[in-house]
């Protein structure tokens, strides 16, 4: 078990058709792979922790970093894991017109990202408090680890 | 019947045909393109001059020129403004006729008329105007590309397959210095730097023969003899489908660029080894704090390479207890900027737990927010500070521990002395002494228990009062507390009938400490009702007032007896020194109210008048 955590800059600002789209796309594929993990993006930034087999999320990671919806892919880290930390993939933006996505599986809005699970190390919990931090800014309240609580 | 089928093939020729008769021009034969020529309305014998239409005046009189000489004349393309009478406004679209006038004779040869025959040349008219202005358009833009070449701050070429130069911009003469006359081709792989020339001529050379454009860079010897760094770009002109002809490029100098990137690269690089050579750990963070390069010492420290640290292992190398505290106050400084310090245990390869300073800076500049960080190994220091402060824990240990020790003897010795007080007044009551001195003797003993009594009191109250010098502050009452001790030394008052007064309203209260404040009181009022002269009442007046750099003060001043004062103020009042041998005590009362004083930033100013009185002011916080 291993997990890739990696940010990126959106080559153009997306909608939120496009967000509904990728979210739609990533839940039904990590769902079929047994990818979990988290997505965050706000304002063209985007930070994604993704867990699962080497296997399958090394090639999934190459396929990621060749989307042509994003350039500037800095994978921050990529490494074994003793057990996967999130139960299912979702994905934390700001929606323009947030009515049709409160509902939708999977997302979240980034004040409602529930806390840095407890069993990330506190050097991955660091580092995922810090890209949360930096996508979504430091003034988005949002809770913090319990592990650094 | 042969001349009626001419006519009639005359009449529908696409070009104009006309015979004007006569001196006057009159018109005769006119077919239906020449008609529409001169404007539609050629009654016959009519002279043209009356009917010209649109005829211009000029053609008319070089008409009557051709019918008087006798020689034939061909206008060429001679416009005509086409005039419709239909549509009067209509935009006159001018066309253009090859008009011949051939002057007609009769059988004697004499002047009959005109032939005209008139050709419409409006397309070749126009096509040669379109050719005319296309060249005009090719010449400027040959001339602006020339201007643009010309000016633009780099050397433009033009080579042919054989490397032979077809063109150089006068840049190139700028630059190298060479005079108009000088033969390219020999001399410019002349100028190319030595070391350069090779590759530069090769390089050229393939891209030639691979029929591909080039790019590199070389150093060629400017006009004052000075190498400089040129990038030579330049691209193949394709003649389809043949090889290419030309390579048209242009060489630029690069030579601050380069050498600016050169400092750069060698400031980094000498930045790094500072960096590696200094046996801290040093590290440098992104904007969004990840830890992007460790120095060579980080690695030496912690046993781990980069890679296994990591943006944020770091946190991982301190002692766990303080891992989330330092993690969470990273993630703070990251967001507000404000600098990180901290002191935390960090673990080295061996497994030891070393104290280390971290300190991080953010610097922002024109190429971002980055993070520098620092930690240092103050483990050493850290450790001596433990071993001082158990040092200095253990001696204020042993400090109470004598303290207690005072206190306890004191009072442990008050039980002996009580008892042989009560051995003493029955020995007095039953015994009977001979000696006359009898009286005297019983005195001195009973004063020298006395004051063996007093000096265990107030040993005591010193070691009790010590502790209560850092006791904590309160606004107090001065009149209350006065009030509480006065009634405390209510006998010593009886005893000598003294009056007090009280003048406290200047500054009625206090912030010090209850129990310093009364100590004080108690030792200033008992020592001038200790002093008070036998001959008169005492007098004792108590003011508390504000001074002068506006801190409270106390004056406590009576008519007692007074005292020689000695010069030196610093040994003023020490422990069991005794200002007055006539009166009894300890001598630890002033030296008491010393300390108090001291340890509040305080002092204690005196002046006495032997048989006058003695005036004590109490400075409270000065």
């Amino acid at each position: 078990m291993n997990h890739i955590v990696y940010m990126s800059r959106a080559v153009r600002p997306l909608s939120d058709q496009d967000l509904q789209e990728l979210l739609d796309q990533c839940r039904r594929d990590n769902a079929r792979h047994n990818v979990t993990g988290v997505l965050f993006y706000s304002h063209g930034n985007i930070a994604q922790l993704i867990e699962g087999d080497p296997s399958i999320i090394e090639p999934l990671f190459e396929r990621i970093a060749r989307d042509g919806r994003h350039s500037h892919v800095t994978k921050l880290v990529d490494k074994p894991i003793p057990g996967r930390s999130f139960s299912n993939w979702s994905m934390a933006f700001h929606p323009l017109e947030s009515e049709g996505f409160t509902a939708l599986e999977g997302f979240l809005l980034p004040n409602q990202v529930p806390p840095t699970p407890e069993t990330l190390t506190i050097a991955d919990a660091l580092l995922v408090d810090l890209v949360r931090q930096a996508v979504f800014g430091a003034n988005t309240p949002t809770t913090p680890s319990p592990n650094l609580a | 019947m042969h001349d009626h089928q001419l006519q009639s093939i005359l009449r529908h020729m696409p070009a104009g045909i006309a015979t004007l008769l006569g001196p006057e021009l009159r018109y005769g034969f006119v077919n239906e393109a020449m008609q529409a020529l001169l404007g539609g309305h050629t009654p016959t014998g009519e002279p043209l001059a009356e009917h010209r239409g649109g005829l211009a005046a000029d053609l008319l009189e070089v008409m009557q020129q051709v019918y008087l000489s006798g020689r034939p004349y061909v206008a060429k393309a001679y416009p005509f403004a086409s005039s419709d009478p239909e549509l009067p406004n209509a935009t006159a679209t001018k066309r253009y006729f090859d008009l011949a006038l051939e002057p007609l004779h009769d059988e004697n040869d004499q002047p009959q008329g005109l032939l005209l025959f008139a050709v419409d040349v409006t397309g070749q008219e126009e096509a040669r105007q379109r050719a005319h202005e296309l060249s005009l358009e090719t010449r400027r833009l040959d001339a602006r590309l020339r201007v643009l070449t010309e000016t633009a701050p780099q050397i433009t070429f033009t080579v042919d397959a054989e490397g032979q130069y077809e063109y150089v911009s006068p840049q190139w003469y700028y630059f190298t210095g060479q005079p108009p006359t000088a033969d390219l081709n020999a001399i410019w792989p002349l100028l190319i730097h030595p070391d350069d020339r090779l590759r530069a001529l090769y390089h050229a050379d393939a891209a030639r023969a691979a029929g591909v454009g080039w790019s590199f860079e070389y150093r060629l010897r400017r006009h004052d003899g000075q190498y400089r760094w040129m990038l030579s770009r330049a691209l193949p002109e394709l003649h389809a489908p043949d090889k290419p002809v030309f390579w048209h490029g242009a060489v630029t100098e690069v030579h601050d660029q380069r050498e600016l990137s050169e400092v750069l690269r060698r400031g980094e690089a000498e930045l790094r080894f500072l960096a590696d050579s200094i046996p801290q750990l040093i590290w440098t963070a992104t904007a969004e704090g990840f830890i992007d390069y460790y120095n060579q010492h980080t690695g030496d420290y912690t046993g781990l390479s980069a890679q296994e640290l990591g943006p944020t292992g770091w946190v991982a190398l301190l002692d766990s207890s303080e891992q989330a505290a330092a993690a969470r106050r990273w993630v703070h400084s990251v967001a507000s900027g404000d600098d990180y310090e901290g002191l935390y245990r960090m673990r080295r390869h061996d497994g030891q737990y070393r104290w280390h300073i971290i300190r991080a800076r953010q610097l922002a500049d024109s190429r971002g927010l980055r993070w520098f960080g620092a930690c240092t190994d103050v483990d050493d220091q850290h450790r001596l500070r433990e071993v001082l402060q158990t040092q200095y824990d253990e001696l204020a240990r042993t400090n109470r521990d004598l303290d207690t020790f005072v206190y306890t003897a004191s009072h442990d010795l008050k039980q002996p002395l009580f008892n042989l007080r009560g051995l003493f007044e029955e020995l007095r009551r039953t015994a009977t002494f001979q000696d006359p001195e009898q009286e005297q003797l019983l005195a001195m003993v009973d004063e020298a228990l006395s004051q063996l009594d007093g000096t265990l009191q107030e040993l005591a109250a010193t070691v009790q009062d010590q502790r209560e010098l850092a006791a904590p502050t309160e606004n107090l009452d001065l009149r209350s507390v006065l009030e509480e001790v006065l009634l405390g030394l209510r006998t010593q008052v009886q005893e000598v009938k003294a009056t007090i007064d009280l003048e406290l309203s200047a500054a009625p209260t206090l912030v010090y400490g209850r129990a310093n404040l009364r100590s004080v009181l108690h030792n200033l009022l008992s020592n001038a009702l200790k002093f008070a002269d036998p001959n008169r009442p005492a007098h004792v007046q108590i003011i508390s007032s504000i001074s002068e750099a506006g801190q409270p003060q106390l004056t406590v001043q009576d008519n007692g007896v007074g005292m020689e004062l000695r010069q030196d103020p610093a040994t003023f009042f020490q422990l069991f020194e005794r200002q007055n041998p006539q009166v009894p005590g300890a001598g630890v009362g002033l030296y008491l109210v010393q300390r108090i004083l001291d340890s509040r930033g305080g002092h204690l100013e005196v002046t006495s008048t032997v048989g006058q009185g003695t005036t004590f002011t109490v400075h409270w916080f000065e």
